[in-house]
């Protein structure tokens, strides 16, 4: 009899999750066909007519609102996996820094996660942008004269030129996310139990040494899991591009409801897109874990 | 003999002096950082004090306060903000009477319908339309009725993730993962310019509110599986000691398992709310016009042009004190939970 | 029948496939008795007496308690009946550590039973100062001695007035010193004739208090009889050695 009822219960209640769908996609076609734009998807092969500033692949005006879309998605794909990096190796210096016996790099490291975490990212990208680069106005830096040169065009580095919007997005990014890196590499290191440090430095080891030999190899599998979030966080936050003039994914997203009216339309691919973007970082996560946890036998 | 005495006391001097040295050197290379510190320092202080223009935030604190709310109803977001720093202040240093601070979540919950009364107006008060709304009110405003409203969907998912009925197991699953697979600028762009479609012909609903809504369905998403953590920290011999007392599941689910999930839930769902504080910045650029906005509006103004670092400053500054503040006050609350409660797994 | 509060029938319970966490069963406690039971760890015995309220379920025989029967089948509804009936105390306590400690004692009075807070209350305090406690009663758990809380759960499965009382290990987790505090309550709620089944280690009470003591091992009953007999004769080699240990702790 109990079994009955809850067997009645789900189906009652998957009954009316599809009648409110139904319902909310009814009111959607009503709405749609008032305004015209029935739901379809061959607008996407007609021609964009708007510029890009910046695509990995060749890109003019008269290309189809597809390659247009597809351009903002590399776009996504090549800021994330650059801020991936520099966002990773910001983050370990600082969580070093931050469990390390220095009072100095301890206080830096401090200073730099609280600004960073109790601000808000949309905050620190303008900053970035306006401030760090457009700020710059008709000042060009050369620290390494013929290497690498800072202007309010952006960053020149061995030849290769980085938009001001890029370079703003890339900064703004990896220093946000490697504040919560930081975070994570400390939680990390300081869930090897105090024996651990206290062996190896009986044994005189040096701290350095002990610290990449002994401590870090057993703070991995709890690092890892933490870095995989953030990592998707990063991935996330990219779509505030918008904010700096960058066209990812969600800017010319943007930019083509704007001039189609598809909003419908837009979102699914949006989501599509950031589904396939983050299949690629969770399945590459995972290919990383398996490789620390075959070099730790231990386990 | 004395041969050997002269070698020893050669070693040591020759140790002292290489002692020195490794020392001299170490004191050099911390005073030149210190240096480097207290300039950059003294160069930021410069800067504040004497090159930066503060005329842009200091003409324009109402502004930043209460967004174009109209002036002489001022009063009103002002009542709300001051009554809210005193009660912080009270839950941070007020009496430990047992009765005040039963009625505290009380007070805390109460204060956003009250903040919804003020802003909007009407019931003797005169009616100010939402799009008068901004400034840090807004932001307040915004982070309070998410979060409020969050916290009992994101307990409803989490129990419905956990639940033993595999419909309701993976509808909640699926809403939890696809929400949290999406970034919140999507959803808010969906809750401003998706929400009205899908709603029938002649219902409205007003911008400020489908953020609510937005924000709400975002962040329940996440705070769902803090409590769902903090669920699955529960020792089963709870259970078992609830089941042998004869209660049913619908009392043990909300007598033992809700309040000890929460309570372990509690720095995360801190850092939750720290989040979306932060976050309803989004909506600046989404047409409200909360905290960042104003800002955004002031330096379109040709009056203030070019004046970022002073706004940006600033506006880092005011967030940066609200946050800190909500982590002092988190932190505050979860130790005196510990105080009555050292352990919660006995 | 009626003078029967506990009875199992051909009990059985396997974890793997030939592996018996309990292997065929009888046996049979009279209101008003006390039995212990005792064998050494991952014998069966908390196994056995958890069988009693539900908390165990079983594949094979029956169990009937307070004349309410229980098969292999597990049904929630007659579960219910017998834990309304049927108090516990665990070998961790399990207080609820967010509630205080009267609010541990009353919880189920007055979610389960029904009953009015006020009245609850007044015999939550009546039942600690049974205890020895009702100056802790608006403590937390984590602010009460091991022996403090255990006697806290001891009065929040009276509180319920139950017919029958299983009890755990009820002072393997204790500090040697609060041992007797706890099987002082003990004493007392046997000298008043309840029924109780005990899980424990403590020769001295079930010498004094038991009607009757079971010996398990392996799963299996290897031998039941007064206390008298078992721990001046044993009749099994198993039990001598098991009583052997014990005594040299």
């Amino acid at each position: 009899m109990k079994q009955f009822n809850k067997l009645y219960f789900q189906l009652a209640l998957l009954a009316a999750v599809f009648i409110l769908l139904a319902i909310l996609i009814n009111n959607l076609t009503i709405n749609l066909s008032r305004a015209g734009l029935e739901f379809s998807f061959s607008w996407l092969y007609r021609p964009a007519s708007f510029a890009l500033a910046e695509h990995p692949l060749p890109y003019s005006p008269s290309d189809s609102y597809a390659w247009a879309l597809f351009m903002g998605w590399l776009n996504s794909l090549k800021v994330i996996i650059v801020s991936l990096f520099l966002a990773t190796c910001i983050g370990v210096f600082m969580g070093l820094a931050r469990t390390s016996n220095n009072t100095i790099l301890n206080f830096t490291s401090a200073i730099y996660i609280t600004i960073i975490r109790q601000t808000p990212l949309l905050l620190q990208l303008m900053f970035w942008y306006f401030v760090a680069f457009l700020g710059l106005r008709d000042n060009t830096f050369t620290p390494l004269k013929g290497i690498l040169s800072i202007s309010n065009q952006g960053i020149e580095l061995l030849g290769l030129n980085l938009s001001s919007e890029f370079s703003a997005l890339l900064f703004g990014l990896s220093v946000f996310a490697g504040a919560y890196i930081a975070e994570v590499v400390r939680g990390g290191i300081l869930s090897v139990s105090t024996g651990q440090w206290e062996a190896f430095r009986s044994l005189g080891l040096p701290e350095s040494s002990g610290l990449y030999k002994i401590i870090i190899p057993q703070a991995l599998p709890a690092i890892i899991p933490g870095l995989t979030s953030q990592y998707l966080n990063l991935a996330k936050n990219s779509t505030l591009a918008i904010a700096v003039g960058y066209s990812d994914i969600y800017a010319v997203n943007d930019t083509v409801i704007n001039q189609t009216g598809r909003a419908v339309e837009s979102f699914i691919i949006l989501l599509v897109s950031f589904l396939i973007l983050n299949l690629i970082i969770t399945n590459g996560m995972e290919i990383i874990n398996r490789m620390t946890l075959n070099t730790n036998k231990y386990q | 003999m004395p041969n050997k005495i002269i070698k020893s006391g050669l070693k040591l001097l020759e140790n002292n002096i290489r002692d020195l040295f490794s020392n001299l050197l170490s004191l050099i290379l911390r005073l030149c950082i210190i240096s480097a510190i207290g300039l950059t320092f003294f160069y930021i202080f410069q800067w504040l004090a004497i090159t930066a223009n503060w005329k842009v935030v200091s003409s324009n604190v109402p502004l930043f306060a209460f967004g174009s709310f109209p002036s002489d109803q001022r009063w009103r977001p002002s009542l709300w903000i001051i009554s809210l720093l005193f009660l912080s202040i009270f839950t941070l240093i007020g009496p430990n009477r047992k009765w005040l601070r039963r009625i505290l979540p009380f007070a805390w919950i109460s204060t956003i319908p009250i903040g919804i009364y003020l802003l909007s107006g009407g019931l003797g008060l005169l009616p100010v339309a939402s799009r008068d709304w901004g400034g840090l009110s807004l932001t307040i405003l915004l982070t309070g009725c998410s979060f409020l409203l969050s916290l009992p969907l994101g307990i409803l998912l989490a129990l419905g993730r956990q639940s033993k009925l595999l419909v309701i197991k993976h509808l909640s699953s699926l809403y939890i993962d696809s929400m949290r697979a999406v970034p919140l600028i999507a959803v808010l762009f969906f809750g401003q310019l998706l929400i009205p479609l899908f709603l029938p012909l002649g219902v409205e609903v007003d911008r400020v509110w489908r953020a609510v809504l937005a924000f709400t369905l975002f962040v329940s998403a996440y705070i769902s599986e803090d409590i769902r953590g903090g669920l699955q920290a529960i020792p089963n011999t709870q259970i078992e000691a609830a089941e042998t007392l004869g209660l049913n599941q619908f009392q043990i689910t909300f007598f033992v398992l809700i309040p000890q999930a929460l309570r372990i839930a509690l720095p995360a769902l801190a850092n939750q709310a720290i989040g979306l504080f932060q976050n309803t910045s989004l909506m600046a650029i989404l047409g409200l016009v909360e905290l960042l906005g104003v800002g955004r509006s002031l330096l379109a103004n040709p009056e203030f042009i070019g004046r970022y670092i002073e706004v940006y400053i600033w506006l880092a500054s005011v967030y940066w004190l609200f946050c800190t503040f909500m982590a002092i006050l988190a932190r505050h609350i979860e130790q005196r939970m510990a105080i009555d409660k050292p352990n919660l797994v006995p | 029948m009626d003078h029967i509060a506990v009875r199992t029938k051909k009990l059985s319970k396997s974890y793997t496939q030939g592996l018996y966490a309990l292997d065929d069963i009888s046996i049979q406690v009279d209101h008003g008795k006390v039995l212990v039971v005792m064998g050494p760890s991952g014998s069966g015995k908390s196994t056995l007496i958890r069988t009693f309220n539900g908390l165990e379920p079983f594949d094979e025989g029956e169990v009937n308690v307070l004349g309410i029967q229980i098969d292999s089948t597990y049904d929630e509804r007659k579960i219910r009946k017998i834990r309304k009936r049927v108090g516990m105390v665990f070998q961790q306590f399990n207080l609820f550590p967010h509630l205080s400690i009267l609010e541990n004692i009353t919880l189920a009075p007055i979610q389960v039973q029904k009953r009015r807070p006020i009245e609850a209350e007044e015999h939550a305090m009546h039942l600690l100062s049974q205890m020895g406690i009702a100056t802790h009663s608006s403590k937390y758990p984590s602010q009460l001695s091991g022996g403090e809380q255990q006697r806290v759960a001891i009065a929040r499965a009276l509180a319920l007035k139950p017919e029958l009382l299983l009890f755990d290990e009820p002072t393997s987790a204790l500090d040697p010193e609060r041992v007797n505090e706890v099987l002082d309550v003990m004493r007392r709620l046997a000298k008043q004739g309840m029924t109780m089944v005990v899980v424990t280690h403590e020769v001295a009470f079930a010498k004094e208090v038991a009607d009757q003591v079971l010996f398990m091992d392996a799963g299996k009953v290897i031998e039941t009889s007064t206390p008298d007999l078992f721990f001046s004769n044993a009749q099994h080699e198993r039990s001598r050695r098991f009583l052997n240990q014990i005594e040299k702790k």
